[in-house]
């Protein structure tokens, strides 16, 4: 756990409502610094306005915003030692690279020489040297996102919102810039707090992902935590491809649960969450996680099915299997395209590892 | 559409065009003919109208007043026709209907109407008729010109950038004058020489709020009442170039401008 | 408000040495305007105050101001006032608008001439608009409204003299004809209503068409394109389609033009005669004898000014518009 001293935002119990809607519901969570910290969640979970209440665009009814040590709550944007990377960029569009990236520095009442010294290690830390005077619609997407993010380290904050940076860019450049950002950020050692919807973007960059829905977070962790501990259905179902399972919990051995699906007795871990004997519980199980087999293999938590649809994905093929006699008793697993075309009949065995089903805590 | 009526509509166009060109054509020709008479044919020409005009001391003077009046006129419509579109632009409040009808009042008066009533305000506040009672005359008049445009400007500003600007660490003042101001630029350009052109051809404010000093529309009237001569003409059609040039000038500005934002 | 105190320290605790501020930072750290801007937005409600004092002062104080005096003026029995007499209230200038012929004759002439004037230009202009907005090229358009408003900005003391040259005696019109044989001695078409209204529109053509140009170009193609796939010939597309869709261009061109006309002064003085004398003369005639005359005027002027809005409202009420709308 880390310490108080390492902390440089504290959310102390923030609600914002917009009319009838509650927003943001009591969140209350620490930032550290130095970490990379992303909220996730489909449009309207509080994500963005929690984003706007760090920035200071709007207050929060209640609870507190402490910066640093500062009570920051109902500071103005142009007060606080933070700054934002707009989702359109919002570059002035009268001003060339260099001016964008040294307007904050100007007001902060730097002196002209520390100005274009500054402006200048920015524009080459972020490759942009060669544009410090071209104005914005001279730039491409991944240029201008750049000197959206020079301009907006210039001043030194403490805290740096990015709120969907990525959006505007296309697949292939997004998973460039997402490497950039991630490297940025570490040797910058700046506290990075990323809003997206985009759960592979948070995986890939975030040291912590926090997970929103209608207002209240689900679960925060590690990428890890959240892609192979999901602890409820939201979570999981959000966060990569997954298999839920519904049935009623037949015994407890240890860690190890046994779940009745429709008839069917397969095991699962529940990771630290004991159910009791005779709940009803869902479970998680990545479809990454189902190995597929031709013939009945040796291990014992092998099930048969029968194949009830394939998908062709290019580099492998999503295939529903029917493990049961009951409708929903399909499982959705990959298997390698080319050993799928392999399959002449509709048989079909499947196992997992016991770890790999997880036991919700819903 | 037919090739016929696509021909009949390209007459009408270019008709129009004649209509509208061919009385001005004919007032710049009038200026070169060399009798006090107006009147055709012209049976010798000349260009003594013309020297004539350009040395008279009196229509000089007449034309820097004008000039005088509009180039006034502009910045006060300028600033507060701006100062009006950003109160009333971006800001929901009750009542915000009836404040933007009123502001608007004046481009819908009918200009007679308009030009008594501010000729009985300025006694009322003091004020003598010359070019003061002028200016504020058509300032009036000008103002939700501007107003409209720079609203309609004012409306595709993206609202992040404001925010930006106050991100890092701009208050209300920098803001606009860093950030709106230079996006406002094409609309202030093209309201600005909008305005200096209503301001020069007034003529029915001018007329009522003026002293004993007139603007060009008035003078050139007041002759007119004395009688045809081709030195109206003459001044007349150096209107017409200036306005003309200034008029090409503003439409450039603003399409390029508009262009580059 | 102890994070007041915080703030202003941090700010000027930031400023590096050696070397001068730019104007923008120098300004927000210079203690005057630090002071001056935190007492005028301490808060948003302060702010927008300060934002609504100009504007509202100006609008109620020069645009309302003078129409309102205007109405007052007409109450009152003499103004400007004369030495020993206090102005009293009285509805005699009113009164006497409509009990004498030489006032509400012009007055509905005047009406009159607006209606037939605006009607008239429409019908001009509407053919003009249409070709410019359907059977021009799109990046054309531009050019073809540019040799459009070039004749415009030359102002209406200039244009109205054009029409003069045009429509006298010896004007270009009855040399043209002399010339072609077909009279003998010159039409006097100068000095009467048929002048004014040649003036008129000459000078208003372009409200009209502005607007009626905006609304066309507006009209998706498509829908003129379907509508003949469905069966439509020329004149039912366009009495079905495009006249109803450019509704809002009539009106908002119609509006103009009919208030823009109304106040002419000098055109109708030029262009008009004895037989075609328009209520903006009658009104003008209080103003240039110094003295009780100026009541009588303004109250013409009020009686006019509701009449033509009147007329306007009723005009846009029909046409199934709010009248705000229009100044778009």
């Amino acid at each position: 756990m880390t310490g108080e001293k390492d902390t440089i935002v504290h959310i102390d119990n923030i609600t914002k409502r917009f009319g009838n809607v509650v927003a943001v519901d009591r969140l209350d969570m620490k930032i550290v610094a130095g970490e990379f910290v992303t909220f996730l969640g489909p449009s309207g979970c509080g994500k963005s306005t929690t984003l706007r209440m760090l920035g200071g665009f709007e207050t929060p009814d209640e609870g507190r915003i402490v910066l640093d040590g500062v009570d920051v709550t109902r500071q103005p944007p142009n007060r606080r030692d933070v700054n934002m990377v707009f989702q359109d960029y919002a570059l002035f569009p009268h001003m060339s690279v260099g001016q964008n990236v040294s307007f904050g520095l100007e007001l902060k009442g730097q002196s002209r020489p520390e100005i274009e010294r500054r402006m200048t290690e920015l524009l080459d830390f972020l490759q942009l040297s060669g544009f410090r005077d071209r104005t914005p619609d001279q730039l491409s997407g991944g240029q201008r996102q750049r000197v959206a993010l020079a301009r907006a380290l210039a001043p030194d904050p403490k805290l740096l919102l990015l709120d969907e940076p990525l959006g505007a860019l296309d697949a292939k450049l997004r998973g460039q810039v997402q490497i950039e950002l991630k490297d940025i950020q570490k040797r910058t050692g700046k506290t990075f707090f990323f809003v997206t919807h985009d759960q592979e973007e948070a995986l890939t960059m975030s040291d912590r992902i926090v997970v929103m829905n209608a207002g209240r977070v689900e679960q925060a962790g590690t990428p890890e935590d959240l892609y192979f501990r999901p602890e409820s259905r939201f979570v999981a179902e959000f966060i990569g491809e997954t298999n839920l399972i519904n049935g009623t919990v037949r015994g407890i051995d240890d860690d190890r649960v046994v779940i009745d699906w429709n008839g069917l007795d397969i095991r699962g871990s529940g990771h630290g969450h004991r159910p009791g004997e005779g709940d009803n519980v869902t479970a998680s199980l990545r479809l990454e996680n189902v190995v597929c087999h031709p013939k009945k293999p040796s291990r014992e938590n092998a099930i048969e099915g029968r194949i009830v649809s394939k998908l062709f994905k290019g580099s492998r093929t999503s295939l529903d299997i029917r493990v049961g006699e009951k409708e929903d008793t399909v499982i959705r697993a990959y298997m390698d395209a080319g050993n799928a075309a392999q399959i002449s009949d509709d048989q079909l065995w499947i196992s997992w590892e016991p770890e790999r089903l997880t036991v919700l805590r819903d | 559409m037919t090739r016929n009526t696509r021909i009949l509509m390209s007459v009408i166009y270019w008709a129009f065009i004649v209509y509208l060109f061919v009385p001005l054509a004919l007032m710049v020709t009038m200026g070169f003919k060399d009798s006090k008479f107006i009147g055709f044919p012209i049976r010798s020409w000349t260009l003594d109208w013309y020297t004539a005009v350009i040395q008279d001391t009196e229509v000089l003077s007449v034309f820097g007043y004008s000039m005088t009046i509009a180039i006034s006129t502009t910045i006060l419509s300028l600033i507060i026709g701006t100062w009006i579109a950003v109160f009333l632009g971006p800001n929901k409040f009750r009542g915000k209907a009836i404040i933007f009808a009123l502001a608007c009042l004046p481009a819908v008066i009918p200009g007679i109407i308009s030009a008594i009533a501010l000729r009985i305000f300025a006694r009322l506040i003091d004020i003598e008729p010359g070019m003061f009672a002028i200016i504020l005359g058509h300032t009036v008049h000008n103002v939700p010109f501007v107003a409209l445009v720079v609203m309609a400007r004012l409306s595709t500003q993206p609202k992040s950038h404001i925010e930006a600007a106050r991100d890092l660490g701009a208050d209300s003042i920098v803001a606009f004058f860093r950030v709106t101001l230079p996006y406002l630029k094409p609309a202030l350009i093209g309201a600005g020489i909008f305005c200096m052109l209503l301001s020069f051809d007034d003529f029915v404010r001018a007329f009522f709020l003026g002293g004993y000093q007139p603007t060009l529309p008035v003078l050139i009237f007041a002759k007119l009442r004395s009688g045809m001569s081709p030195e109206i003409n003459a001044i007349s059609t150096i209107v017409l170039i200036m306005t003309a040039i200034l008029g090409l000038w503003a439409e450039r500005s603003m399409r390029r401008l508009n262009k580059g934002s | 408000m102890a994070h007041a105190d915080t703030d202003r320290a941090d700010l000027r605790k930031s400023t590096a040495p050696g070397g001068r501020m730019t104007f923008w930072g120098a300004l927000l750290h210079n203690g005057t305007y630090q002071a001056v801007a935190s007492a005028l937005f301490k808060t948003q409600r302060r702010q927008f105050l300060i934002l609504a004092s100009l504007p509202l002062f100006w609008i109620f104080f020069a645009n309302l101001g003078p129409i309102v005096e205007m109405f007052w003026i007409g109450f009152l029995d003499s103004y400007p006032p004369k030495v020993g007499h206090e102005p009293q209230f009285t509805l005699a200038n009113w009164a006497a608008f409509f009990q004498d012929q030489v006032f509400i004759v012009p007055f509905f002439r005047t009406l009159a001439f607006s209606f037939i004037f605006t009607a008239i230009t429409l019908l001009i202009t509407y053919p003009v608009a249409y070709f410019l907005a359907k059977h021009v090229k799109r990046k054309n358009q531009l050019l073809f409204l540019l040799l459009l408003l070039i004749p415009f900005w030359v102002g209406e003391i200039v244009r109205t003299y054009a029409i003069m040259i045009l429509l006298g005696n010896n004007g270009a019109v009855n040399l043209a004809l002399k010339s072609l044989g077909l009279i003998e001695r010159p039409i006097p078409f100068m000095y009467t209503g048929f002048s004014l209204g040649v003036g008129i529109i000459y000078l208003t053509a372009l409200y009209m068409l502005l607007p009626l140009y905006s609304a066309l170009e507006k009209l998706p193609d498509n829908y003129l394109e379907a509508a003949a796939d469905l069966g439509a010939g020329a004149w039912t597309r366009f009495r079905r389609i495009t006249l109803p869709l450019s509704k809002e261009g009539i009106a908002s061109g119609c509006t103009l033009v009919f208030l823009i006309s109304t106040g002419y002064y000098a055109t109708p003085v030029l262009l008009g005669g004895p037989r075609s004398t328009v209520f903006a003369e009658t009104i003008a005639g209080f103003f240039h004898v110094a003295g009780d005359q100026w009541p009588m005027g303004a109250a013409f002027s009020s009686i006019m000014l509701i009449a033509t809005l009147g007329v306007t409202g009723l005009f846009l009420k029909l046409m199934g518009r709010d009248g705000k709308g229009m100044m778009r």
